[in-house]
C-alpha cells in the first residue's frame, strides 16, 4: 500500500462573548465558515469556563457586556491567558482617542465597529493571523 | 546577583528626562537616555538590548516617537514599548494601536500607574520567554 498525503488542518479555536444572541449568531457562523471551532459566551461567567477549559487563537469580546466598558477587561484577560491569540473587541459606538488606548493596554489587536457584517470581522481577522497559523499541515499516513 | 532590567526613556524635555530617570532607578532600573527621535534611534541601531523602551511621540517633529516605536518593535528580542504623551489624537493612538506598541498614557501621568504597568507588562515579557 503506497503512502498517502492528508492534509490536516489543526483546529483553531475561537471565543466570542457577546450580549447579544443575534450577534453571537452570526460572528459563530462567519467563524465557522472559516473553519473555526467557535465557543460563544453572554456573559462573564461563561466567558471565564471557556477560556480553563479551551486555548483560543482568536478572541471577540464586546466592549459592553453588562454595561459599557465591562468588556475591556475580559479582553486584557484573554491577552494574558493567550498571548499568541489575535484579540479584538466589537464596539458599539465609533473608537475615540481613549477608546483606542483602551485597546493599546489591554493588548487588543483590533477594534471593530458593531454595525460590520460579521463575515467582514471575520475575513480582516483571518488576512491578519500568522500565516502559520492559518496555514494546513501535512502528514504522511 | 539577577541582572538589572535596562530601559531606554526618550523625551525631548531635559526634566521629563531627569525626573523619569530619578524615579526608574529608586526603582532599581537602568536607565539610558535620549533627548531626541535621532539619538534614540542611534542607539538602538547600534545594539542597544534595552527591556524597555519609553518615549514621548512629539520631539523634533508631531509623532515622531512613533519612529522610536517602530524601531524598538524591531528589535530582537522585543523590548516593551511604551508611549507617554501629551498630544494623544486619533491619528497617532491608531498609529500606535497598528504598530503593536504595549502601552499608551497621557501626561502628566500618576508616577505609580506608570511604574505598575512597567512592573507588569515586564513580568509578563519574562514570562512569555521573550528575553530568556
Amino acid at each position: 500500500m503506497s503512502p498517502k498525503t492528508i492534509a490536516t488542518r489543526p483546529t483553531r479555536m475561537a471565543l466570542v462573548v457577546h450580549p447579544e444572541m443575534g450577534v453571537l449568531s452570526g460572528f459563530q457562523s462567519a467563524l465557522t465558515e472559516q473553519g473555526f471551532v467557535t465557543i460563544i459566551a453572554r456573559e462573564l461567567a461563561t466567558a471565564l469556563l471557556a477560556i480553563t477549559q479551551h486555548y483560543f487563537d482568536v478572541a471577540l469580546v464586546s466592549s459592553a457586556l453588562v454595561e459599557g466598558g465591562d468588556g475591556w477587561p475580559l479582553a486584557g484577560v484573554l491577552h494574558l491567558v493567550f498571548p499568541q491569540a489575535f484579540v479584538a473587541v466589537v464596539s458599539p459606538t465609533e473608537p475615540d482617542v481613549l477608546t483606542l488606548q483602551a485597546a493599546i493596554n489591554y493588548g487588543v489587536r483590533e477594534i471593530f465597529d458593531q454595525t460590520k457584517p460579521a463575515s467582514q470581522v471575520v475575513n480582516s481577522i483571518v488576512a491578519q493571523l500568522k500565516p502559520a497559523q492559518s496555514a494546513g499541515k501535512s502528514k504522511v499516513q | 546577583m539577577p541582572r538589572k532590567r535596562s530601559l531606554l526613556v526618550v523625551d525631548d524635555e531635559s526634566s521629563v528626562l531627569l525626573t523619569l530617570r530619578m524615579i526608574l532607578e529608586k526603582e532599581g532600573y537602568d536607565v539610558i537616555t535620549a533627548e531626541s527621535c535621532a539619538e534614540a534611534l542611534g542607539l538602538l541601531d547600534n545594539g542597544g538590548n534595552f527591556d524597555a523602551v519609553i518615549t514621548d511621540l512629539n520631539m523634533e517633529r508631531e509623532d515622531i516617537g512613533l519612529e522610536v516605536a517602530r524601531a524598538a518593535q524591531q528589535v530582537k528580542p522585543k523590548p516593551v514599548v511604551m508611549i507617554i504623551t501629551g498630544f494623544a489624537s486619533m491619528d497617532n493612538s491608531r498609529a500606535a494601536l497598528e504598530l503593536g506598541v504595549d502601552y499608551m498614557a497621557h501626561k502628566p501621568m500618576e508616577t505609580a500607574v506608570l511604574l505598575s504597568a512597567l512592573h507588569r507588562l515586564l513580568a509578563k515579557r519574562r514570562d512569555s520567554g521573550e528575553r530568556v
